[in-house]
């Protein structure tokens, strides 16, 4: 017996695969955060894969806003810059989307933000 | 299901063989840096489907977004992988990542995504208990899919709000 679309009440449009970011890719990264991140369920790039799709659909909207202020049609990097900037929930990423990370990617700016953000915004949730 | 600290899949090297990787965005990121991104397709791709049809996105928005999205995991992960390491589990699984978003200030992310997990968990059960792949044993369906940790979401039990779980299910 067929199951149609098996998360297509999930995701936004219902396609034949569950998944529109790669898995291995996200795990890859994940794997990356940190020493001790030794071993990933299988089903937790699953979850993040969702994650991120609400990661980028909110930061999109929200940079789109920005941009319809300016009264521009196309999103630019500025956009996100100051959706960020004005996005609490999006502190942890202000380092990485500063102008004179421009040219590098601005990877050692966004780690060292992480853990500050995560102390101020969480309350503790590390103590 | 756990996995080694072994990647099992080909280490190293891009899947786009060489030059910069087209899944990293082409000129802009060199091959090392395109393996700690998502793909800018697909990135481009969810970014157009929430914003009006008449919307351009640029290419450096584009990858500003997929560095902002890999920040996002890794951020996320830190802190599900601090959770488990002072409970003294080795493995991150999906409920820890549920548990860190909501930690971490993504309240709106966390009921969705606790929903989907649940359901991606019945789904994986029922598979396996109906095609005689038998690890989890009997007990009707959803034997297996009932072993996480957390379930502080009332919503994520049974019906969940009434949505999509009233469909696929029946008459399997």
């Amino acid at each position: 017996m067929r199951q149609p679309g098996i998360y297509s009440g999930i995701l936004s449009s219902g396609r034949k695969e569950p998944h529109s970011l790669p898995l291995a890719r996200i795990k890859k990264i994940m794997k990356r955060s940190g020493d001790d991140v030794k071993m990933i369920s299988g089903e937790a790039p699953i979850v993040f894969a969702k994650a991120c799709e609400l990661f980028i659909e909110e930061l999109a909207r929200r940079s789109w806003n920005v941009a319809v202020q300016g009264k521009r049609r196309t999103l630019h990097r500025e956009d996100v810059a100051s959706a960020v900037a004005a996005t609490e929930v999006f502190d942890f990423l202000v380092g990485l989307v500063a102008d004179d990370d421009h040219n590098n990617g601005g990877g050692g700016g966004g780690g060292a933000s992480r853990s500050n953000s995560a102390n101020s915004s969480a309350g503790g949730a590390l103590n | 299901m756990a996995d080694s600290t072994n990647h099992h899949h080909l280490g190293g090297a891009s899947t786009s063989g060489g030059g910069g990787g087209d899944d990293g965005g082409g000129g802009g990121w060199s091959r090392e840096q395109a393996e700690r991104l998502l793909p800018i397709a697909n990135v481009g791709r969810i970014m157009k489907q929430i914003l009006p049809p008449n919307a351009k996105v640029s290419k450096e928005a584009k990858e500003t977004m997929q560095e902002c999205v890999s920040e996002f995991i890794s951020f996320v992960t830190s802190e599900a992988s601090e959770k488990c390491r002072k409970e003294r589990r080795k493995t991150v699984n999906g409920d820890d990542v549920c548990w860190a978003m909501g930690s971490l200030g993504f309240d709106d992310y966390a009921s969705p995504l606790r929903r989907y997990l649940h359901r991606y968990r019945e789904v994986e059960g029922e598979r396996s208990t109906a095609g005689g792949n038998n690890n989890q044993g009997g007990g009707g369906g959803g034997g297996g899919g009932r072993r996480y940790e957390h379930d502080d979401d009332p919503a994520g039990g049974g019906g969940g709000g009434g949505g999509p779980s009233s469909f696929k299910f029946d008459g399997i």
